[in-house]
């Protein structure tokens, strides 16, 4: 088994944390921070067998649990449990060194074992892949697992650390001591703090563990507190009822912005919003017209729906691959020119506009495509808002059958990779066609071990999406968050695309 | 008198049967609970796998059998979000509904019943018209609007109460002011037309004209006689703030059985809902049966009319 260059980086990457925590030792944990959620919480996101392939359950397994690799500061993903690890040269097995001073809230160390177990117990996101590529895992001592896969799959570390919930460690023999309800109702783990009470939907209770590997966490107790309506949110922080509140938007995060004392925290997630038009392959439809679709790219003042909905905080984009992905080709912004988009649908044949029908989305931002109707029936393309609940509007988007425009997005975790897989390529569960050019690149990445090759080929991939104007990107969307005058180190914006407030570690309190 | 019961324990079974039927069937027009348990774009598989979970794969009629075989055995099912019995989840927010809907009650009936009096007393005068502009404000304004203004006032401005939660006497006072002024302003019509009512009846003239003082005749004669109806709304009301207070849970963060229901709507978690609807129907099924059961004692001819 040899080491490639991203291991050695890892490797470094480890190394870095390592020193950096040792001489980290900080004084006892003191004080408590309560964060206003604004989300209800569920029980599975305390145990990571469980973890859907959406953002927020790591809210919590960031404090509760650990990860043989996940995303953090130094990296993404960054050694964690794991002190390093090394692909072997036929791609065909992964091995991790584990360290040893790593412990489950009981005291009792993480060792290779419980990782395996981990690993076979995880059902939640992406879990059907990696068990059908991963044909054993040998555990050869205490420190050392090695993954063997059916065939060489250079997104495994991907999937692996970021893409899904089955890097994150529970201890074995805890389980199998309180069985899987027993688990979720006093769940163990390795992060840095530790399980004290959950009253499911109203709030979540921390406390620190002192003995984490990393470092001690600085404060003592957290506490989650589930407030579903956002005023509400916002003069509890006012108040200084919670000290950080989550999901604050337009003229609420506003307001929060003028309020002294409080500290307004964007964050831009791995959520690029986009327009897509999925009858551009039949050539009937006038979106079948790349000009048409151009035109719709330079028809939307991209800057000021940023500033009047998330304040100028969101990330004009010309991709759908979010910018802290692997492989993620940084393409031209979009730029507004409604003239040109005039002149491109009178090029096109559409002089006087037409009528565009339903412009489908997510109720939830529902305001942002009010925006964009508006832009685009300015230079003649007339389009209905057609807002639905959020499940109802992801099926009927999976199961293909809206027409006209989509106004999509996905935070689902991955590389470009899998992000193309999934909108773009042929087949792909939000695919509504596809572009040969672009298909017959898909087969060549998926096994081209060279990192180098392959970025060279999914960036191409990119190019060619944007030269067909295949979709019209808009924005990776800011996720608004307040802190209150108590904290020194929110947490907010330490892991790129990372939205939540992490690690909790790094969390200071300003009296602590 | 026996017959009377039973036939009235007839009927509050077969609303209760039907209270099932109804919610057991609406709650799944929703959609699909499964869509909103998965990532968007999962598999059929992993659908497929929640249905069978869930007990969703099977034919409507036997979910529907199952349910109730359930029921009468005080099992009210596993909530599918929060994976814990539903009736434990119940169970968990009743003493903060009970709390909440306990200090609403009695801030409804010690504004609503005396300014209720005082407008019937002053029919047509000031205070008959600040009794109505009450009442109009208290039933037309809605609650969440009522809330946030509490709490911009008195939480954020003032600085006197927190905006949210539960835990002391200072987190129950707003919600329990905006749950409970609607309440006071339906209390304080009807004991406003009740006391009209009774106001005008012989016995009333009959005791002013024995020259008994005006306060006497309101405290003694009129106001026992007009509570009756007031009272007996209450009852209902009380239930009804216990399960329903969904509004006012939700923007105070309040952690009772309101909340619960509107999770288990948005979150499309059919037995939450259908555990959280059907124990309030319960509840004022078995109120109404109390009430009709203590009418048919008091005046024996109820019995025969019904």
């Amino acid at each position: 088994m040899t080491t490639t260059r991203r291991d050695v980086l890892a490797l470094a990457a480890s190394s870095i944390a390592a020193g950096m925590t040792r001489s980290a030792k900080a004084a006892a944990p003191s004080g408590q921070l309560t964060v206003g959620v604004h989300i209800t919480l569920a029980p599975t996101w305390l145990d990571p067998a469980e973890t859907a392939g959406i953002i927020t359950p790591f809210m919590v397994l960031y404090a509760l649990h650990d990860a043989v690799a996940k995303p953090m500061p130094q990296g993404n993903p960054a050694p964690s449990l794991a002190e390093s690890w090394s692909a072997g040269e036929d791609g065909l097995s992964y091995e991790f060194v584990l360290r040893k001073d790593a412990k489950f809230h009981n005291g009792e160390p993480v060792t290779a074992d419980d990782v395996k177990f981990s690993f076979d117990r995880y059902r939640g996101a992406a879990h059907v892949l990696l068990k059908e590529r991963v044909v054993s895992i040998e555990t050869p001592d205490p420190q050392r697992v090695i993954f063997k896969l059916k065939n060489p799959w250079p997104d495994f570390i991907t999937f692996y650390t970021v893409a899904s919930g089955a890097g994150w460690v529970v201890p074995r023999k805890y389980v199998e001591k309180v069985g899987e309800d027993g688990f979720k109702k006093a769940p163990i783990g390795a992060g840095p703090y530790k399980f004290v009470s959950f009253t499911p939907g109203i709030e979540l209770v921390l406390e620190a563990f002192d003995q984490y590997w990393r470092k001690t966490p600085s404060v003592k107790r957290i506490v989650l507190r589930v407030i579903p309506d956002e005023s509400t949110r916002l003069a509890a922080l006012k108040n200084g009822e919670v000290d950080i509140a989550y999901s604050i938007r337009a003229e609420l995060a506003e307001e929060l912005r003028r309020t002294p004392g409080l500290t307004l925290r964007p964050t831009v997630g791995s959520a690029p919003y986009y327009l897509y038009f999925p009858e551009q392959w039949d050539p009937k439809s006038p979106w079948h017209d790349p000009r048409v679709r151009l035109a719709t790219k330079y028809a939307l003042d991209y800057n000021t729906i940023n500033k009047a909905l998330t304040l100028g905080y969101s990330h004009i984009t010309g991709s759908i691959i979010p910018e802290n992905f692997e492989f993620y080709d940084k393409l031209a912004s979009p730029v507004y020119d409604p003239n040109k988009a005039k002149q491109l649908l009178a090029d096109a044949g559409h002089a006087g506009g037409f009528d565009a029908g339903f412009y489908t989305c997510d109720v939830a931002y529902a305001n942002l495509g009010e925006a964009a109707i508006n832009y685009l029936g300015e230079v003649g393309i007339r389009a209905k808002l057609r807002p639905l609940e959020r499940a109802a509007f992801f099926k009927g988007y999976a199961d293909k059958k809206y027409k006209n425009i989509i106004q999509g997005s996905s935070g689902a975790f991955g590389n470009a990779a899998t992000r193309l897989e999934e909108f773009v390529i042929k087949g792909g569960n939000y695919a509504y066609g596809s572009y040969p050019e672009i298909d017959e690149l898909f087969p060549l990445q998926a096994v081209e071990l060279d990192y180098s090759k392959r970025a060279a080929i999914l960036a191409k991939m990119q190019r060619l999406l944007d030269e067909r104007t295949m979709y019209v990107s808009i924005w990776q969307l800011a996720f608004i968050s307040g802190v209150g005058p108590r904290v020194a180190e929110s947490g907010f914006g330490l892991i790129k695309g990372y939205v939540y407030t992490a690690p909790y570690e790094e969390i200071t309190l300003k009296s602590a | 008198m026996r017959q009377f019961v039973l036939r009235r324990l007839g009927y509050s079974l077969l609303s209760l049967l039907l209270l099932s039927l109804t919610i057991f069937f609406f709650v799944r027009v929703t959609g699909d609970p499964a869509a909103l348990l998965v990532e968007p774009g999962a598999s059929d598989d992993d659908i497929a796998a929640i249905h069978q979970q869930f007990g969703l794969d099977k034919p409507l009629w036997i979910q529907y059998g199952l349910f109730m075989a359930n029921l009468f055995r005080g099992d009210f099912g596993q909530s599918f979000y929060y994976q814990t019995p539903v009736f434990n989840l119940y169970l968990d927010r009743l003493p903060n509904s009970l709390l909440l809907a306990g200090v609403a009650m009695a801030f409804s009936l010690l504004v609503g019943i005396p300014t209720g009096i005082l407008a019937a007393v002053r029919v047509g005068r000031f205070w008959d018209s600040a009794g109505k502009i009450f009442a109009l404000l208290g039933l037309s304004l809605p609650s969440f609007f009522v809330g946030l203004v509490l709490i911009l006032v008195f939480s954020v401005y003032l600085g006197w109460l927190p905006s949210s939660g539960a835990g002391g006497v200072l987190h129950i006072l707003m919600p329990a002011f905006a749950l409970g002024w609607y309440f006071a302003a339906s209390h304080m019509r009807l004991t406003r037309s009740s006391m009209l009512e009774v106001l005008g009846a012989e016995y009333i003239k009959l005791a002013r004209l024995k020259g008994l003082p005006q306060s006497l005749v309101i405290a003694k004669h009129a106001f026992k006689n007009a509570l009756i109806p007031v009272l007996t709304l209450a009852g209902i009301n009380l239930v009804l703030m216990i399960n329903v207070a969904v509004v006012v849970e939700t923007v105070f963060a309040w952690p009772g059985i309101g909340r619960l229901l509107y999770e288990g709507i948005s979150f499309r978690d059919f037995p939450v809902v259908q555990g959280v609807v059907i124990m309030g129907g319960t509840m004022i099924v078995v109120v109404n049966l109390l009430v009709d059961i203590a009418y048919a004692v008091i005046d024996p001819r109820i019995r025969v009319e019904t």
